[in-house]
């Protein structure tokens, strides 16, 4: 009886060392494994239009997004306008973006609000260089996690000519622009 | 008897049909998806933006002053030909050469500096002033100057410091114990005033040799000359990406001086050119350096004019102030214009 108590004991201690060992490295594991997303870094960008043309979804999963705290709201919105436009209206012809994802709305004199349609952005970088070039840099690109598929590898990060695309954490999925992201840009 | 065995006829076709099915499976899951490059219509092309001021000009540059402290963003000359260049904690005095001669330590970076006539030095630190005495001892501290003070530059004269605070969009008038005396650049229909645009809350103030007060408004890119009471005097713009007489972009010029004869320089970002202007007027005079000396795009820090007409800007890529002086005079300035 005693054998049989001892071993009883010992099997107990031995299958709770297996529980806790086992317990402590599926948690290290499963911390370790936060899932991953790709993302570009809008700093690093050089505008080439691939993000359009080399997602695998069509339109791309890749979007322009506009900073607020960034965007000064211009009247003469290079963004919005194509360069030498003279009429600051919203007349199809005026606009640069080639698919009329960006709205124009007054917001009080002289300044207007630019929001991005995205079911309607094809993510071009049209809109984010003449900004960058002639405005405050406040539009950029970023993959829409919401959706992009996650492929193994993606297709835009390969064929990406300024080294923009990483894979990040899933509890921070998206890289903003900071107020020096302008003067941050890469020497040419 | 033997059992009969069913042989193919053409046990090469097994092999082949085999090797067709492994390398169409391999091909197919192997094969790189071609994509197209995107075309003119997604490109965003600035190269004829760019050719318009591909002009000879009568300029060159003849040196640069790199100091070895970061953040370097303001600058300031005197009557000796002396230059201030503010940064990281620090305002370091250069001489004409470009050698360091001092260093006045600061709490934090200053945005803006100005000499004022009676010898204090003015330094614009974003949301306040600090005055330091002609021997650059600590003076006074001015505060609470508006509701988003923003200070990205000053002007002073005998009487008045003009403030251009690029927060709440205005210029600040106060006397010499900070006190603010005024403000103006708000709009006002029946003053006919347009009201100052500052989309990336900076804007430019400085005197002209007669000591009118010019104000740069970048939304509007043009200049206004006030009066004291903030009447406007005169007004002109350029808004034109097109023409190298013009101001390109949302908001230009970012930075304006005037050299010992009266006329006026401008600085713009995006494409950096720095252009000479009759003030009064607004007509162009001619190009002092275009885009393709600088990085495109990119801002300028700041622009003085020292005792002896050369033209410094600060450039913040290159971590350099970057000094351009007149080389050639046979060049007729209208024609470099055109
Ligand atoms: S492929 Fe790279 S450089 Fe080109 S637009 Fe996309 S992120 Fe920018
Ligand atoms: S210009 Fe291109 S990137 Fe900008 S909003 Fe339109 S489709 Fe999107
Ligand atoms: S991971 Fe796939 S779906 Fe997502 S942006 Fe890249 S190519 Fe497009």
């Amino acid at each position: 009886m005693s054998e049989r108590k001892k071993l009883d004991r010992r099997d107990f201690m031995r299958t709770a060392a297996a529980f806790s060992f086992t317990g402590a490295t599926w948690m290290a594991v499963g911390q370790k494994a936060e899932a991953k997303y790709w993302q570009l870094d809008p700093a690093k960008c050089t505008q080439c239009g691939r993000c359009t043309t080399h997602c695998v979804l069509n339109p791309s999963a890749v979007k322009c997004l506009n900073q607020f705290d960034i965007c000064g709201y211009c009247d003469l919105c290079f963004g919005y306008l194509q360069p030498g436009s003279r009429d600051l209206d919203t007349g199809a012809e005026n606009q640069l973006c080639p698919t009329a994802a960006i709205e124009r709305k007054f917001i009080e004199a002289p300044y207007y609000e630019y929001k991005i349609h995205e079911d309607k952005c094809i993510g071009c970088a049209k809109c984010v260089k003449a900004c960058l070039v002639f405005g405050n840099g406040s539009f950029y690109l970023q993959i829409r996690q919401d959706i992009c598929i996650n492929c193994n590898e993606c297709s835009i990060a390969k064929s990406c000519p300024s080294d923009c695309f990483s894979e990040v954490p899933e509890s921070d999925p998206y890289m903003y622009l900071t107020g020096d992201t302008y003067l941050a840009h890469p020497p040419a | 008897m033997k059992e009969p065995v069913r042989k193919t006829k053409h046990p090469y076709l097994v092999g082949v049909a085999i090797a067709c099915v492994v390398g169409g499976y391999f091909h197919l899951v192997s094969k790189e998806k071609k994509f197209p490059e995107p075309g003119p219509n997604l490109e965003y092309d600035i190269s004829e933006l760019l050719e318009i001021d591909e002009v000879e000009t009568a300029f060159e540059e003849t040196g640069q002053i790199v100091p070895d402290f970061d953040e370097a963003k303001a600058l300031e000359t005197d009557a000796d030909g002396n230059l201030y260049i503010s940064g990281k904690n620090t305002i370091a005095v250069f001489d004409r050469a470009g050698k360091e001669t001092s260093r006045i330590a600061v709490d934090g970076t200053p945005t803006c500096l100005e000499l004022a006539p009676n010898g204090q030095l003015l330094v614009g630190m974003g949301d306040h002033v600090l005055v330091l005495a002609p021997d650059r001892s600590p003076l006074a501290t001015w505060t609470d100057l508006s509701e988003r003070t923003h200070i990205s530059a000053i002007a002073a004269d005998e009487e008045n410091v003009y403030l251009a605070d690029g927060g709440s969009r205005i210029v600040l008038r106060v006397d010499y114990d900070g006190t603010v005396l005024g403000s103006f650049g708000k709009a006002d229909e029946a003053r006919d005033i347009p009201g100052l645009e500052a989309p990336s809350a900076h804007f430019d103030v400085a005197f002209d040799n007669d000591g009118q007060l010019w104000v740069v408004n970048p939304g509007r890119l043009g200049l206004e000359r006030y009066r004291d009471n903030g009447d406007i005097v005169t007004t002109w713009y350029r808004p034109d990406v097109t023409r190298l007489d013009s101001f390109s972009g949302c908001c230009n010029p970012m930075q304006i001086a005037f050299n010992s004869k009266g006329r006026l320089i401008t600085g713009e970002k995006g494409p950096v050119r720095i252009k000479i202007f009759e003030v009064t007027s607004g007509s162009f005079e001619e190009l002092v350096v275009g885009s393709s000396a600088f990085h495109v795009p990119q801002q300028i820090g700041d622009l003085v004019v020292d005792s002896s007409d050369r033209i410094l800007v600060l450039d913040p890529r290159k971590k350099a102030v970057r000094i351009f002086e007149q080389t050639r005079t046979d060049l007729a300035r209208k024609e470099a214009a055109e």
